[in-house]
């Protein structure tokens, strides 16, 4: 029997705090797909996804509707392409991309990760040839996803890598100039990726990996938001150590919907379970914002003086909730930040609260990095790598994730607004300091090597 | 050995509990199972209870009454079969189902009529009036158990087309989401 507040809070979180699922993943190994014949291997990827993922859709709402929680995106991450076709060109590796896109609209999922490659040490002739046809990849699928590693903490920042995946990016956004970019809103440049994402556009699944795993992204900023609100308004003098405890067990209670779950889900499919990442990952709807807890904490947006230490407390505490909640925690854990995707964030850099500066500040204490953030198409491609190594060195450094996702916008100046759509949201174009200039430093390239583990100061 | 279901109906007062278990005690009954709640200033008791043969059902019962007078409770008593066994629950889902809206009469009279029609068994049932000036903020809450044997997607139809006709919102969700969210 359960007291009727337990059952009303849950009803709370449902019907007025966006609480959902936010994604339930389907890993999937490609690996033993491998083939030189391009045709046979195309062939044998697709068959795999679609018979693999054939129930998953169907099954994720029927356990979505037992619980009375909707499952919101049903999605696909496979092997590193880069890895599994490593014997194709960069023109076989678009149709591969056309397949994947292909199986992921058979099946019904919305996003499909895995385009990916493993670069942070070296590249290797499938990694050249997946980086290669990104663009073109990019701009004519919808559903596919990729992600480039360049950096991990064990093997330092492969600077020429960055220096390419500048070019690339800035490709990628003329190839879909006239959607203000939106090539790049699919591509995530990563230092140390974890193989388990459940959440896109980072998804992918790593060699380390079963054939097939279900991963969990479960989110849930409004459920925070409007949990901090009832406590300042309960209790106007609140510190700080009491409302890091609630949003502690508040993502204690979001954390254990995707447990249960997700494992029903896996059990039904008779694949394994995962992990569950507890991330904050906000759409780009009103109470359903990572920007607006800023608020409810006390501050006046997001971006002013104050924000990367409340941000650190956010991160840690959804971490230990998380943890508390399941012994399969994984994935990124902890808060989102995507500019576009998050009405209140992108309202903050319009207001001129948060520079792009600030931004690459908060993400040394949160779980992703520069995410969705427009920014000038006339800004360099040296520029543009510059940026991707800053942030790769901020979790080189901190043994952490880090990872950009950044839209030149083409034909657009900073101030302007730049306009994606659904899920990824609008933003307006962030000011970027020597957008146009060069970057003699950058374009050294080479290799710098992992840091120090001693004299960590 | 006799067996009883006594039921105990009467307004609240410390020492209710106390009074009339000793009445058990004194007559060498043992409490095999009891509920107690509270609605609104009103006690409800029921409790099983099984003793020696020689003390019957009316005996039992006058004891009660005369040990009570002060309450003003009333009892109802009935006989059990001694080898009755406690009831395991069937192959059933339990479910927790909340109606959300204006209240109005015979909203719960319909909405279980529902239930009945497909062997659901409502397990508890409560009413939260939080509405005050908002009376769409009036919750029925019942906990179910439904049988496998059910189709549930009919049974959600069913619910859900009652809902509406009564204007009100419904959820329908599996008990473990509950305990999960709220039990370590």
């Amino acid at each position: 029997m359960f007291t009727h507040r337990e059952i009303l809070s849950v009803l709370e979180m449902l019907r007025n705090e966006h609480l959902d699922l936010r994604t339930v993943t389907l890993g999937l190994s490609l690996l033993d797909c491998a083939s030189d014949d391009i045709k046979r291997f195309q062939t044998k990827i697709y068959d795999r996804i679609t018979k693999t993922a054939e129930n998953l859709v169907a099954v994720c709402d029927l356990v979505g509707e037992k619980y009375g929680i909707p499952v919101v995106n049903k999605r696909i991450s496979v092997s590193p392409i880069a890895v599994v076709a490593a014997p194709f060109g960069a023109e076989e590796m678009v149709a591969i991309a056309h397949t994947l896109d292909e199986a992921a609209k058979a099946i019904g999922v919305d996003f499909l990760g895995g385009f990916s490659a493993l670069v942070e040490k070296g590249t290797a002739r499938g990694d050249r040839a997946l980086i290669e046809a990104l663009p073109e990849a990019l701009a004519s699928t919808s559903r596919v996803c990729a992600s480039i590693n360049v950096a991990t903490t064990r093997a330092g920042i492969n600077i020429d890598a960055v220096l390419l995946m500048g070019q690339q990016i800035k490709q990628a956004a003329l190839l879909t100039a006239d959607r203000d970019g939106i090539g790049c809103a699919k591509l995530c440049v990563f230092a140390n990726i974890p193989q388990d994402v459940p959440f896109m556009a980072g998804a992918y699944l790593g060699v380390g990996e079963p054939d097939a795993v279900i991963n969990v992204g479960v989110s849930g900023p409004g459920v925070v938001k409007k949990a901090i609100d009832r406590m300042v308004a309960d209790h106007p003098d609140a510190n700080l150590g009491q409302i890091t405890e609630l949003i502690k067990r508040t993502a204690y209670k979001v954390t254990r919907v995707g447990e249960l779950i997700g494992r029903e889900v896996a059990d039904i499919l008779g694949i394994p379970f995962g992990v569950v990442d507890l991330s904050l990952a906000p759409t780009p709807n009103v109470g359903d914002s990572v920007g607006e807890i800023f608020q409810s904490l006390g501050l006046r947006s997001i971006g002013v003086p104050g924000t990367t230490v409340a941000l650190a407390m956010l991160n840690d505490a959804v971490k230990k909730g998380g943890a508390f909640a399941s012994s399969n925690v994984g994935g990124l854990s902890g808060a989102f930040i995507p500019v576009s995707e998050d009405l209140n964030i992108s309202q903050s850099a319009e207001n001129g609260f948060l520079s792009l500066e600030k931004l690459e500040a908060m993400t040394s204490v949160c779980s992703v990095g520069l995410d969705m953030v427009a920014i000038p198409g006339d800004t360099t491609a040296e520029t543009l790598a510059a940026i991707i190594a800053d942030e790769m060195a901020i979790g080189v450094i901190n043994k952490k994730t880090t990872a950009a996702r950044i839209i030149p916008v083409p034909g657009k100046q900073a101030g302007e607004r730049a306009f994606f759509g659904g899920l990824l949201g609008e933003s307006v174009i962030l000011q970027v300091n020597n957008a146009r200039g060069d970057n003699p430093f950058i374009r050294r390239g080479g290799l710098i090597p992992a840091p120090i583990h001693s004299l960590t100061n | 050995m006799n067996k009883f279901v006594i039921s105990i109906l009467g307004k609240d007062s410390p020492g209710i509990i106390a009074a009339v278990t000793r009445v058990f005690f004194e007559h060498d009954f043992t409490i095999e199972d009891v509920s107690q709640t509270m609605v609104q200033n009103q006690f409800s008791g029921i409790f099983i209870v099984s003793g020696p043969k020689l003390v019957s059902h009316d005996q039992l019962l006058e004891a009660l009454q005369d040990n009570t007078t002060i309450f003003d409770l009333h009892f109802h008593i009935r006989d059990l079969d001694a080898d009755d066994a406690v009831p395991t629950p069937g192959d059933c889902e339990s479910f927790v189902i909340t109606t959300r809206g204006p209240d109005r009469k015979g909203l719960v009279s319909r909405i279980t009529a529902v239930f009945a029609a497909h062997h659901v068994n409502v397990t508890q049932l409560r009413a939260v009036f939080r509405g005050g000036e908002t009376p769409e903020n009036n919750f029925m809450i019942y906990e179910v158990d439904i049988p496998l044997s059910v189709d549930q997607k009919k049974l959600r139809q069913s619910l859900n087309a009652r809902a509406t006709e009564l204007n009100l919102e419904i959820s329908i969700q599996h008990k473990n989401i509950f305990e999960a969210m709220n039990r370590i």
